[in-house]
C-alpha cells in the first residue's frame, strides 16, 4: 500500500519540488521517515501521528515509512506534515492522491493547521511545474494567490478533508481577496518630524535616485526618526518587486499570518552587534537570507554604523557593490537578492561633538581619523550623500516652525524623478548605482555645470570617484526637477551632500 | 643623521645664547642659517587656528624667515605646512629620537621638512615621547628663535611654556588672538594682557626685527595684496543673492544649512547651491556641515 502526496519546501530564497510518499507494510508497527530532513521533520512523527487519530482517522497500527524525495536535498521545517497525513491517510484506505495537487502545512496536535513559511515561492514553483490544485492553510491563502491562477484551497482542519477524500466531496476553493494588505506599516511622516529642512531633502534625494545616504550628527539629533520616514517616501513597489519582496518576506516568515502582496517598501534595522552570517546571510548549513536581503527594494538602517563589526561591514561590500549576494554553505549554494538603501548613522567623532556650535571636540584628530577609518574606503565610496543632523536648540523645538511638507507631497516628486530615470535606462539600475561610462551618457552637464564642477574638483581637491559620486547625485536632483541636462544649479547642490572632514 | 656639537662652527649661534643649551642636536636635514620665528599652538586647533597658523608660516617663509614648530598635532603641522608652501626652510624640533617620529602618522610631513630643512632633536635615537620631555624640547623651539608665536593655546598648554622660555631667554612674545567664547584663545589672550605684541598680519611679527628689515620689505607686497582681499572678503560677495546668505554668516561661529534656511525663509536646496557657490569663491569654508565666514587665502 502506497500513496503520494506532492510538497515543497525552500532552498535559499527558491522553491522546490518534494514529493511525499507513505508505504505501509506488514511489520512491526513504527513510523519512520527517510530523505535527509532536519530535527524538526523527525518531530513530525509524533504530530502527525497525533493529528491524524485527532481528526477523525485511524493511525494505521502498522509499520509506515515516509520517505521524502529526491532524497538526496536536505529538508527542513514543518510543511510536510499535512502532505505526510494526506499520503498516509490516503495509503491505509489504498487510494490514490492526484498528482496535480500539492499540499503545504503544519499540523497541530488537534489536527489544525499552522501556516508555513515560504507558501509564496513554494507555489510559485509548483505553478510552474504544472500543479493545478493548492491544499495550503487558511493563513496562507493570500499568499498563495499572489503565485498562481490554479485553484488554491485553505484548510483549517484536517477533518474537513474526510469526506473530499472517502466520498470525493468537493472543497470550496477559497475567496479571498488577491491582495489584503490594507494596512500598511505605520511609517514616520515628513510632516511630523520638526526642522531638518537639510537632512529631510537628502532623504527625498536618497529615494528619488536610490542612493545610499549617510547621517552624521550627535547622539539624539532623530537621525533613526529620518531614516525611518525614508520607506514612506518611496514610491510602492510594482507587482514584480512586490511580489519578490513578499515572498523573501515569506521565506523567513516575516509576513504577518493572512497577509497578501506587500507594497510598502521594507524597513530593516539591524542591531550593531550583528554577526556578519546574520547581516548578509548564510548561517547554517543551508543558505539563509540575512538582512540585506530583507532590506531588498526596501531600506536597510545601520545606526551607529562604526560600532559594527568590522567583519560585518566588510561582508556589505558585495551587496551594495551586486545588489545581490551569493552565500555558499555546506549544503549547497544560493544567489540572494540584496538591493536596498543604504541609510547609515555615526556620531562625527567618537565624543560626538565635532562641528556642534556649542560644545568643544575634545577628539584628536588621530581618535576622529581612526573612528572615521572604521567605515572604509569601499563603503564610503558607495554612499553618494552625506549630510550633517544638527542638534536642535531646545527653544527652536518648542517654537512652532514652518509647516514641513508630508510624506506624500515628497513622494510624488520621487515617483516623477523615478520615471524620467525609467525613460532613460528601461532596464537599467537607478541613478545611484550608475558607474563612470553610463554617467557620461546618462549625466550630460551644460557647460556652467561642468565648469563648476571642475572647478569644484580642483578646489575642494575631490578624487575621482568624489566627482562621479556628486554627478549621481545631480543627476537625480535635476530628474527631481524635470531637468535633462544638468544646469549649474543641481551640481551645486549636489555639492553640499559630499563627504566632509 | 648629523651630530652637531655645541662647539661646532654650525651649531646655531642663537641658541648657544641661552642658559642651558643641549650639548649636541642630532640633525636630519641641512639647519638653516636664516633668521627664525617659532610658531606653536594646540594640538586642539579649531579650523580657524590652523588656517591661521598656516597663513601666517607661509607668508613668514615667503619672507625669507624660517619657521620653527615642534611636528606636534593641530598648529604645529599647520605652521610646518605653510612654511613648506612658502621659498624658505622650515625646522621641526621633536621630544622623541630621530627614529621615533611622534606623531606617528606625521611621519611623511617630517620627511619633507628634512629634504629641504631640518628635523632636530636632542634626545638619541629610540628616546620615547615621554610627557617630560616636551617641555625641555620647548626651550630648543624659542631658543632658536627670535620671537614666538603663539597661535591657540588653552590655559596651562605646552605652548605657554615655549611663550614663558621665550620670555626668560629674552625672546619676543607675539599671540594672534581669537574668539573670547574660545577656550583656546585664554592663554593666548592672557599672554597678550601680560604684554605680548596682538598678531594680524605678518607685517606686526617682521617689523619688531630691525634685522628682518629686508624680509619685511619682501612681504609688504604680499600683505598689502593680502589687505585687498581682505577688504574685498570684509565687504562680501557682489551678487545680492549671495550676499544674502554671506550677511548671515559669521567669522567664528558656524552656522548650518537649517539655520540659514529658517533664517532667510528659503528652500534648503537654493541655500546649498549658494552656499558652494560661496565656497567656490572663496567666501565661505564649510565643515562638518556648518558653514563660517573666512578670508581668501
Amino acid at each position: 500500500m502506497l500513496a503520494r502526496a506532492l510538497s515543497g519546501t525552500v532552498f535559499g530564497l527558491d522553491g522546490v519540488r518534494v514529493e511525499v510518499e507513505a508505504n505501509i507494510a506488514d511489520g512491526l508497527p513504527g513510523f519512520h521517515i527517510v530523505g535527509l530532513g532536519d530535527r524538526a521533520l523527525q518531530e513530525a512523527r509524533e504530530r502527525v501521528k497525533i493529528a491524524i487519530n485527532n481528526s477523525g482517522f485511524e493511525f494505521p497500527g502498522r509499520k509506515v515509512t515516509i520517505n521524502l524525495a529526491p532524497a538526496q536535498l536536505p529538508k527542513e521545517g514543518s510543511g510536510f506534515d499535512l502532505a505526510m497525513a494526506a499520503a498516509i491517510v490516503n495509503a491505509c484506505q489504498e487510494r490514490g492522491l492526484p498528482g496535480d495537487a500539492a499540499w503545504l502545512g503544519e499540523l497541530a496536535l488537534d489536527g489544525t493547521l499552522r501556516a508555513v513559511r515560504g507558501t509564496l515561492a513554494i507555489v510559485a514553483h509548483l505553478d510552474r511545474l504544472g500543479v493545478r490544485r493548492f491544499y495550503v492553510p487558511s493563513a496562507n491563502v493570500a499568499e498563495a494567490k499572489i503565485a498562481t491562477a490554479a485553484t488554491v484551497v485553505g484548510v483549517d482542519h484536517l477533518r474537513q478533508l474526510k469526506a473530499h477524500w472517502e466520498s470525493g466531496e468537493p472543497l470550496e476553493a477559497s475567496s479571498v481577496a488577491q491582495s489584503s494588505s490594507a494596512n500598511p506599516p505605520a511609517h514616520v511622516d515628513l510632516a511630523d518630524i520638526h526642522g531638518q529642512p537639510y537632512a529631510k531633502r537628502a532623504l527625498e534625494v536618497a529615494a528619488a535616485g536610490a542612493h545610499h545616504l549617510l547621517l552624521v550628527g550627535p547622539p539624539g539629533t532623530g537621525k533613526t526618526l529620518l531614516a525611518r520616514a525614508l520607506p514612506g517616501i518611496m514610491p510602492p513597489l510594482n507587482r514584480r518587486d512586490a511580489v519578490e519582496v513578499t515572498s523573501i518576506a515569506s521565506c523567513v516568515g516575516m509576513l504577518p499570518a493572512g497577509a497578501g502582496l506587500l507594497e510598502v517598501p521594507p524597513f530593516r534595522a539591524p542591531h550593531h552587534s550583528i554577526s556578519p552570517a546574520a547581516l548578509v546571510g548564510g548561517g547554517g548549513a543551508a543558505p539563509r537570507p540575512g538582512e540585506v536581503t530583507r532590506a531588498h527594494r526596501g531600506v536597510l538602517f545601520m545606526d551607529e554604523i562604526t560600532e559594527f563589526r568590522r567583519d560585518a561591514l566588510e561582508a556589505l561590500r558585495q551587496p551594495l557593490e551586486e545588489g545581490r549576494l551569493a552565500v555558499a554553505r555546506s549544503r549547497g549554494h544560493a544567489v540572494l537578492p540584496a538591493r536596498f538603501i543604504l541609510v547609515a548613522a555615526s556620531n562625527p567623532c567618537p565624543c560626538g561633538f565635532a562641528g556642534d556650535p556649542r560644545r568643544l571636540c575634545e577628539c584628536t584628530p588621530l581618535e576622529r581619523q581612526r573612528y572615521r577609518a572604521r567605515l572604509s574606503g569601499p563603503i564610503r565610496d558607495r554612499i553618494d550623500l552625506q549630510v550633517m543632523v544638527p542638534r536642535q536648540a531646545a527653544g527652536e523645538l518648542l517654537r512652532t516652525a514652518p509647516a514641513a511638507e508630508p510624506s506624500a507631497t515628497v513622494r510624488e516628486r520621487v515617483i516623477g524623478a523615478r520615471a524620467r530615470q525609467r525613460e532613460r535606462r528601461p532596464q537599467g539600475p537607478w541613478n545611484g548605482a550608475l558607474t563612470g561610462p553610463q554617467l557620461r551618457r546618462d549625466a550630460p552637464l551644460d557647460a556652467q555645470g561642468q565648469a563648476l564642477l571642475e572647478a569644484a574638483a580642483e578646489r575642494l581637491q575631490l578624487s575621482g570617484r568624489a566627482v562621479h559620486r556628486v554627478q549621481r547625485v545631480a543627476r537625480t536632483i535635476a530628474d527631481l526637477e524635470g531637468c535633462s541636462d544638468i544646469e549649474q544649479a543641481p551640481v551645486a547642490e549636489a555639492l553640499q551632500y559630499r563627504e566632509s572632514g | 643623521m648629523n651630530l652637531v656639537w655645541l662647539s661646532d662652527p654650525d651649531y646655531p649661534a642663537r641658541l648657544k645664547q641661552i642658559h642651558d643649551p643641549p650639548a649636541r642636536l642630532f640633525v636630519n636635514g641641512q639647519l638653516p642659517s636664516e633668521p627664525m620665528i617659532a610658531i606653536v599652538g594646540s594640538r586642539h586647533a579649531t579650523p580657524y587656528g590652523r588656517r591661521t597658523a598656516q597663513r601666517l608660516a607661509r607668508d613668514l617663509s615667503d619672507a625669507g624667515v624660517v619657521v620653527v614648530s615642534g611636528l606636534a598635532r593641530g598648529i604645529d603641522a599647520a605652521a610646518h605646512r605653510g612654511a613648506l608652501e612658502g621659498r624658505s626652510p622650515t625646522v621641526a624640533v621633536m621630544a622623541t629620537g630621530l627614529d621615533r617620529i611622534y606623531p606617528p602618522e606625521h611621519a611623511e610631513l617630517a620627511q619633507a621638512i628634512a629634504a629641504s630643512g631640518a628635523v632636530i632633536t636632542e634626545a638619541e635615537n629610540g628616546t620615547l615621547p615621554l610627557p617630560g620631555r616636551f617641555p625641555v624640547r620647548n626651550r630648543i623651539i624659542s631658543g632658536l628663535s627670535l620671537g614666538v608665536v603663539v597661535v591657540e593655546a588653552a590655559q596651562r598648554s605646552g605652548a605657554l611654556i615655549t611663550a614663558r622660555m621665550a620670555g626668560e631667554q629674552g625672546r619676543e612674545v607675539f599671540c594672534v588672538p581669537g574668539s573670547i567664547e574660545n577656550p583656546l584663545a585664554v592663554g593666548g589672550h592672557q599672554l597678550i594682557k601680560d604684554g605680548a605684541k596682538l598678531v594680524q598680519t605678518v607685517e606686526d611679527v617682521l617689523e619688531e626685527f630691525a634685522d628682518l628689515a629686508r624680509a619685511r620689505a619682501r612681504a609688504q607686497a604680499r600683505v598689502h595684496a593680502h589687505t585687498r582681499a581682505r577688504t574685498r572678503a570684509d565687504s562680501g560677495p557682489q551678487e545680492p543673492e549671495l550676499f544674502a546668505v554671506w550677511e548671515l554668516l559669521d567669522w567664528v561661529e558656524p552656522r548650518h544649512h537649517d539655520e540659514l534656511a529658517v533664517m532667510m525663509n528659503l528652500d534648503v536646496k537654493e541655500v546649498s547651491r549658494r552656499l558652494t557657490l560661496l565656497e567656490m569663491s572663496g567666501y565661505i569654508i564649510g565643515d562638518c556641515g556648518a558653514v563660517t565666514r573666512c578670508s581668501p587665502a
